[in-house]
């Protein structure tokens, strides 16, 4: 679902690079955990898989597709995210102007699907991730809990082949953040998706199938 | 993609009510005012045309007397009447007269009934009893708004000419509205004259005839006096007329417009960056980077399709209330007072829509740019983030090039003549001084509080003073629209007030009388100048002038002919000279012409000029440039001495009297007697002074309105970005608590940088609005509407404007900074929403 | 277009001057006896109340079955005579021109102006303008001849007239009685079978003209008397170089109220006829759809033993307006048979309207 080789990144004026020939691949309804101190790099690796920055050297290849996300301009790579990719962001970045329904309908908005099947989607995946019902709720409503579950469901929604996480319990307490953990890990297993989830916790990566470690010499 | 567009489009004019339901107002306010100007005008117009195509009939050419005292030669008319290109040949004798003595002047239309019913058959009378037989007999006709006011036995009387007759009937096809009496040219010839000829011809040719060889043909066989007009011309001249006034009005609602346009530039550059979380989201899900540009843009449209179709709607309203209130001309005072219908056509109306969309584009151009580039991950984290400048030497450097090009720019736009008489360059040296303003917000405010940044100041007092030369983008649009519509207020209190100096100066100068009499352009009873003479009238003085017209370019409107009793070695003692007088040489005929001639025909002092005067040519000699705001087509003076020896009658119109000392009360009763019988007009020249002043005062009330609205929006403008620059910031506001602030003190830093924002846009529209003053009378007047002024800049209505402002923008700011401090700031530095 | 429109026809002329009483205007009156001298006595004649110049003629091609007609009207309305000005409208010149065609309508075209504003004439010789129309005579002896043109948007004519007979003085040596009354009489001139050459037009169709027109110049005061109500009047150019003119003054009831002929056989010889001679008999009348007029355009004229008819190469060739006064009359282009044969043209007034003369 993701295969990463020789990728490279030096920030301008940096000494040295923040990290070079980086290769690593996220297999289906894998989950990886990406760790390391703060610094070392997590959120720009992240940004260059996403293709929101671009890398100096190697390859980003997601899902089936053979465009290298690391090569596309701007706009390509806006697109190739919004077929093959699915975000869940720490501060949950649920759009407060739209409902909940609305916010799921985003990404299948971007992929051009026949709103016919918007609906019934939907509200599976309302359902899935215990939230049927709040279709029509707004984000000021719900709970950090609530939101990010949100999230879950507006990242799986147009069935991607990549889960990229930031954080995804960072700003939960502890309970609703393992209820939100396992609930990630469930549909995301069950989509056949890979996932990539950066995180400090200990508890969240121990819970992933692999965990790569991120340091200044390299991935461990 | 189109659904989610419309999503946050409903969802942003949702949270942002006041804000879109004003950024719509103002452009519609900005549509409005140009469709109405454009509707009442053309209306105006056509009603001119319609009428004048009446009177006139619709002839190709016109052959007449360039002044009131020359004529068209029988032997030219015979001459015409031969060739064959001719079709129709009408002579016309016009002039006007006093019924009676009734106080009412109306037109007299001599006409040759064989030639008027092909060409001008609205002025006949109908056939029944023989009403051609009595129109050759020498009955005159009138037209229905006439008819029912006058007897069937009547005096028609012009000057010392009385010409007894009867009404033979009306004319039920004339001009409603028009006062006019119609009788057989012959004898109106025989009463009024002139003497060996006509006033006029109108021609209508073969419709195969080539005009401009026809025109060419004849025009070196018309004798001096005579000029040759074709349709095109009298059109020209019709439009000529109010167009100063009319592009006047149009700039003004252009103004409006771009107001309307920096509206929605403020509204969208606050969405943008109060969303730029948002859009970063969305574009990190794969909304492509075209897409977020074209949002801004469609939301800006999204302003103006609704503000420009109300626009039209209000427009409309307007153009009808204000044609049945104050007439076509909007008070102008161009065209008949009747109310013409208002003709409401689609390709105009889809024109000021376009306008009005087009403007609220513009408005979200830059927005949708900035949202365009904004780089997503950072966004995401962060929020939008504020271009910060760079290198301060460079920029400097930058600006200081670009003021200096933008300064030269002006000036010499401001050098440009007026092009097709409109002064295109005054309007862009305006733009430019804008501009200028604008681009000269950063240096002003280091120059300014630059010293302060180094200097001890309290915490809050210093942030301030930080977050100001940091130059934050918010801090400059906040400026820009206080800069422009400060600008544009003191430009205009400026202009009004400089021209209502010099008008009340000017009336000092041209009523040295105490009393006077008018009677527009139609000769004073004989009668009257007689008893005027008596030993016993209670007048000491008397000075008599005439008043008529000459044509000098049959494309414009005629120029006014001055006949005054004048004193040629002392002209400056009845005329306000803005210039140098030169002595004329004994041998030489002085004229002094105003100074709208020597805008728009380019006379100097000292030149000699050939004036189309009793027919033939008349070298005279230009003796001086007087200022004269009642004639906007322009005056020359002549001295009826020279007037009379020239070969000329002389016959008053206007009266300049001064009553014997102890009589003035006898005096002005008698005058208001002789006036009220006669119908002509008299007044002490102090209620001339009022009347004058009264009337500008109205007809300048509109731009006050229009600074009331500049001032508003411009506020607005600095509120709105104001409040959006403290929410933007309301994370360093959060941080700033949690370090120890209170909220007095966040209070008073935030307080302090609205006023200092404030106080450098009000310090630069201060500037710029009197140099937009400036340009306005020393340029833009000039050229359209051929008036001069001295500059006043009327510091005591500026001040307190400016005063009220910096307090409405401290207020604003502080309303902005309590709404900004009451989020908990744990739950701002948390990042949450 | 709807336009209001003067009717400026011969027939309204005249009616300009019937609210006054002639005593204002001094007209003069024409004298039997009076020797007419030419060619001053081919201007005008501005003391009389009426004048007119009229042409009238037959064009050869393709057959004689196109005619044409110009005139000018002189009328001293009795208008404006004590004003003071040099545009006074006291001489109304008035100029129409028609072409006929058969199986055409009747095209037509006017002209009306005041001397000064657009008309003149001279009292010397023939020469009158209206507007860019005028005729006039050129050349004297061998090279005399008649010039004419009037050019408008429907029609134009171009045309020089050569004579190939003498003048025809009407009546006793030009003076051509109308009534009973001696006032009742007219000078009156004709010079027939001319000789025609030039162009004429309709519309924008120009072609070469050949033929033989007929001129009339006939000047007075008073014609009609009352109770009489219009004329029928024919001038003929005969085939065989003869000519014949005739007329009678008619009252309502359609009798003749006084008449006259003359024919000028191809020798020169002339015979005249008197009231009493001549009869005035309809064969077939058009009646216009305009007005209801009914016109005897077959007209049977008997004189001596001579027996013609007219035959009209177009039925409607009437001049006809509704506006501002319903007054019309027919004038046109005749065939002439019977013991003469030739064309010339018929007119025919007082059918539609009473002629208030």
């Amino acid at each position: 679902m993701l295969s990463v080789t020789g990728l490279g990144k030096r920030h301008p004026g940096a000494a040295r690079p923040l990290f070079s020939e980086l290769r690593f691949a996220v297999g289906a309804g894998e989950v990886v955990a990406l760790v390391g101190e703060s610094g070392v790099g997590k959120s720009t690796l992240l940004n260059c898989i996403a293709g929101l920055e671009p890398a100096d050297t190697g390859t980003v290849l997601v899902g089936p597709d053979a465009a290298d996300m690391a090569r596309l301009d701007e706009a390509a790579a806006a697109a190739l995210r919004a077929r093959r990719i699915g975000f869940v962001f720490q501060a949950f970045h649920v759009l407060p102007t739209l409902n909940v329904a609305q916010n799921i309908a985003v990404p299948l908005l971007l992929n051009g699907i026949d709103a016919a099947e918007h609906p019934a989607r939907i509200e599976e995946l309302l359902a899935r991730v215990g939230l049927a019902g709040f279709g029509s709720r707004w984000p000021a409503s719900l709970s950090g809990g609530e939101l990010q579950r949100v999230a879950i469901a507006r990242a799986l929604v147009h069935r991607p082949s990549l889960i990229l996480a930031d954080e995804p319990t960072g700003n939960l307490d502890p309970r609703t953040a393992d209820e939100v953990l396992s609930l990630l890990l469930e549909r995301v297993r069950a989509s056949h998706a890979g996932a990539l989830i950066v995180t400090h916790s200990q508890h969240v990566a121990q819970a992933c199938d692999r965990i790569l470690a991120l340091t200044p010499e390299g991935l461990r | 993609m189109m659904r989610l567009g419309w999503w946050l489009i409903r969802a942003q004019f949702l949270a942002r009510r006041g804000a879109t339901a004003l950024s719509m107002l103002a452009i519609a306010l900005g549509v409005a005012l140009g469709y109405a100007i454009h509707l009442i005008n053309d209306a105006a117009l056509a009603d001119f045309s319609r009428a004048m195509k009446a009177v006139q009939g619709e002839p190709d050419v016109v052959i007449a007397a360039r002044d009131g005292a020359g004529h068209v030669p029988l032997a030219l008319i015979d001459l015409l009447s031969r060739d064959e290109a001719v079709a129709v040949l009408a002579p016309v004798i016009e002039t006007r007269v006093r019924i009676g003595d009734t106080p009412m002047l109306v037109r007299l239309i001599g006409l040759d009934p064989f030639s008027a019913a092909q060409l001008m058959p609205m002025l006949l009378p109908d056939q029944a009893n023989d009403a051609m037989g009595r129109l050759l007999d020498g009955a005159v006709f009138a037209s229905p708004a006439l008819a029912a006011k006058v007897g069937a036995d009547t005096t028609v009387i012009r000057g010392a000419a009385r010409w007894q007759t009867h009404i033979g009937g009306e004319l039920p096809a004339a001009p409603a509205g028009e006062r006019l009496l119609v009788a057989d040219i012959a004898w109106v010839q025989a009463h009024f004259g002139p003497r060996e000829g006509v006033g006029e011809i109108r021609i209508r040719l073969h419709p195969e005839t080539p005009l401009a060889a026809w025109r060419a043909s004849w025009a070196p066989k018309l004798p001096a006096g005579i000029e040759l007009r074709a349709a095109a011309d009298n059109q020209a001249r019709v439009s000529n007329i109010s167009r100063a006034y009319r592009v006047n009005l149009n700039v003004l609602a252009m103004v409006a417009l771009l107001t309307g346009a920096f509206l929605v530039f403020a509204t969208q550059l606050t969405a943008v960056a109060q969303r730029s979380t948002q859009f970063a989201l969305l574009g990190v899900l794969g909304l492509p980077p075209r897409q977020r540009l074209l949002q801004v843009l469609v939301e800006g449209l999204a302003i103006g399709v609704p503000g420009s179709a109300g626009g039209l709607l209000l427009g409309f309203g307007l153009a009808t209330g204000f044609t049945r209130v104050l007439g076509g001309d909007l008070g102008g005072g161009f065209f008949s007072a009747a109310s013409p219908e208002i003709d409401a056509q689609t390709l105009p109306a889809a024109g000021f829509f376009a306008l009005g969309c087009l403007a609220s584009l513009l408005g979200a151009l830059y927005p949708a740019w900035l949202n365009r580039i904004q780089p997503l991950a950072q966004a995401l984290k962060t929020g939008f983030a504020q271009r910060q400048r760079p290198g301060a030497g460079h920029a400097l450097g930058r600006d200081l090039l670009l003021i200096l090009v933008l300064t030269v720019g002006a000036l010499a736009l401001t050098r440009v003549p007026a092009i097709a008489d409109l002064p295109l360059g005054g309007y862009a040296a305006i733009t430019l001084l804008l501009i200028l303003g604008i681009v000269s917000a950063p240096l002003a405010t280091r120059a300014l509080f630059g010293a302060l940044a180094r200097a001890w100041l309290p915490a809050p007092q210093k942030i301030a003073v930080q977050n100001i030369l940091q130059a934050p983008l918010m801090a400059q649009v906040a400026a820009s629209g206080l800069i422009v519509s400060f600008a544009l207020t003191v430009s205009m209190v400026t202009m009004v007030s400089s021209f209502r100096t010099a008008l009340d100066q000017w009336l000092d100068a041209v009523l040295p009388a105490p009393f006077y009499m008018r009677s527009k352009a139609v000769p004073l009873p004989a009668e009257l100048l007689a008893d005027l003479a008596r030993p016993d009238s209670p007048f000491l003085r008397v000075e008599r002038m005439a008043a008529s017209s000459f044509s000098l370019d049959p494309q414009r409107p005629a120029v006014a002919l001055l006949v005054r009793e004048i004193d040629r070695r002392q002209p400056g003692a009845r005329l306000p000279f803005s210039g140098a007088v030169i002595d004329v040489a004994p041998t030489e005929i002085p004229v002094w012409v105003s100074e709208a001639m020597q805008e728009v025909h380019g006379i100097a002092v000292g030149q000699q000029l050939r004036l189309p005067l009793l027919g033939r040519d008349v070298e005279v000699t230009v003796g001086g440039i007087w200022r004269d705001y009642a004639r906007q087509f322009g005056a020359v003076v002549m001295s009826a001495d020279d007037y009379l020896a020239l070969g000329g009658h002389f016959e008053a119109t206007d009266l300049a009297l001064w009553p014997r000392p102890g009589q003035e009360a006898v005096a002005q009763s008698w005058l208001r007697g002789e006036a009220q019988r006669l119908g002509v007009e008299a007044a002490a020249s102090g209620e001339i002074r009022e009347l004058s002043l009264s009337i500008f005062d109205k007809s300048f009330a509109i731009t006050h309105a229009l600074e009331a609205a500049a001032m508003l929006i411009g506020l607005f403008g600095l509120a709105v970005t104001l409040a959006a620059s403290i929410w933007l910031r309301a994370r360093e506001l959060a941080t700033l608590a949690a370090l120890g602030f209170d909220r007095a003190m966040l209070g008073r830093a935030v307080v302090l940088e609205g006023a200092m924002i404030a106080g450098i846009g009000l310090l630069l529209g201060l500037a710029c609005g009197i140099g937009v003053g400036a340009i306005l009378t020393e340029v833009v007047n000039p050229q359209a509407f051929h008036w001069r002024m001295p500059l006043r800049v009327p510091w005591t209505q500026v001040l307190p404007v400016a005063g009220l402002t910096l307090l409405a923008a401290m207020l604003a700011s502080g309303i902005a900074a309590r709404q900004a401090t009451r989020m908990p700031a744990a739950r701002i530095l948390a990042g949450a929403q | 277009m709807d336009r209001r429109q003067f009717l400026l026809t011969p027939l309204l002329l005249p009616a300009l001057a019937t609210a006054r009483p002639p005593a204002v205007a001094a007209y003069a009156t024409p004298k039997r006896g009076h020797v007419l001298r030419f060619p001053a006595d081919h201007g005008a004649h501005p003391k009389f109340r009426t004048e007119w110049w009229y042409v009238t003629g037959v064009l050869d091609a393709p057959r004689a079955e196109l005619g044409f007609q110009l005139t000018f009207f002189r009328t001293r309305s009795g208008r404006a005579e004590q004003l003071d000005s040099p545009l006074a409208a006291r001489q109304i010149l008035f100029a129409h021109a028609a072409i006929s065609r058969a199986g055409d309508r009747l095209r037509h075209a006017e002209r009306a102006a005041r001397t000064g504003l657009g008309a003149s004439y001279s009292t010397s010789d023939c020469a009158v303008q209206v507007g860019s129309w005028h005729m006039r005579r050129e050349g004297q002896g061998d090279g005399e001849r008649l010039r004419l043109r009037a050019e408008d948007r429907v029609l134009g004519l171009d045309l020089t007239l050569t004579p190939t007979q003498p003048l025809l003085l009407q009546g006793d040596g030009g003076w051509s009685q109308k009534g009973t009354r001696p006032e009742l009489a007219s000078h009156y001139v004709s010079w027939p079978q001319l000789q025609v050459e030039g162009r004429w037009r309709v519309e924008e169709h120009s072609h070469a003209a050949k033929g033989h027109a007929w001129f009339d110049h006939e000047w007075s005061s008073e014609v009609l008397d009352r109770g009489s109500v219009g004329w029928d009047w024919i001038g003929i150019n005969l085939d065989d170089g003869g000519v014949l003119m005739a007329f009678r003054i008619r009252d309502a009831t359609g009798a003749t109220v006084h008449a006259h002929a003359c024919l000028r056989e191809a020798s020169g010889r002339i015979q005249r006829y008197a009231s009493a001679e001549l009869s005035f008999v309809p064969l077939s009348h058009w009646q216009s759809p305009r007005n209801g007029a009914r016109y005897p355009v077959q007209l049977e004229i008997r004189f001596g033993q001579h027996a013609v008819r007219t035959r009209p190469v177009l039925d409607d060739q009437e001049i006809a307006s509704r506006r501002p006064l319903p007054i019309s009359y027919w004038e046109g282009l005749v065939e002439l048979e019977g013991s003469l044969h030739g064309h010339g043209y018929l007119e025919m007034t007082g059918y539609a309207a009473s002629m208030a003369l």
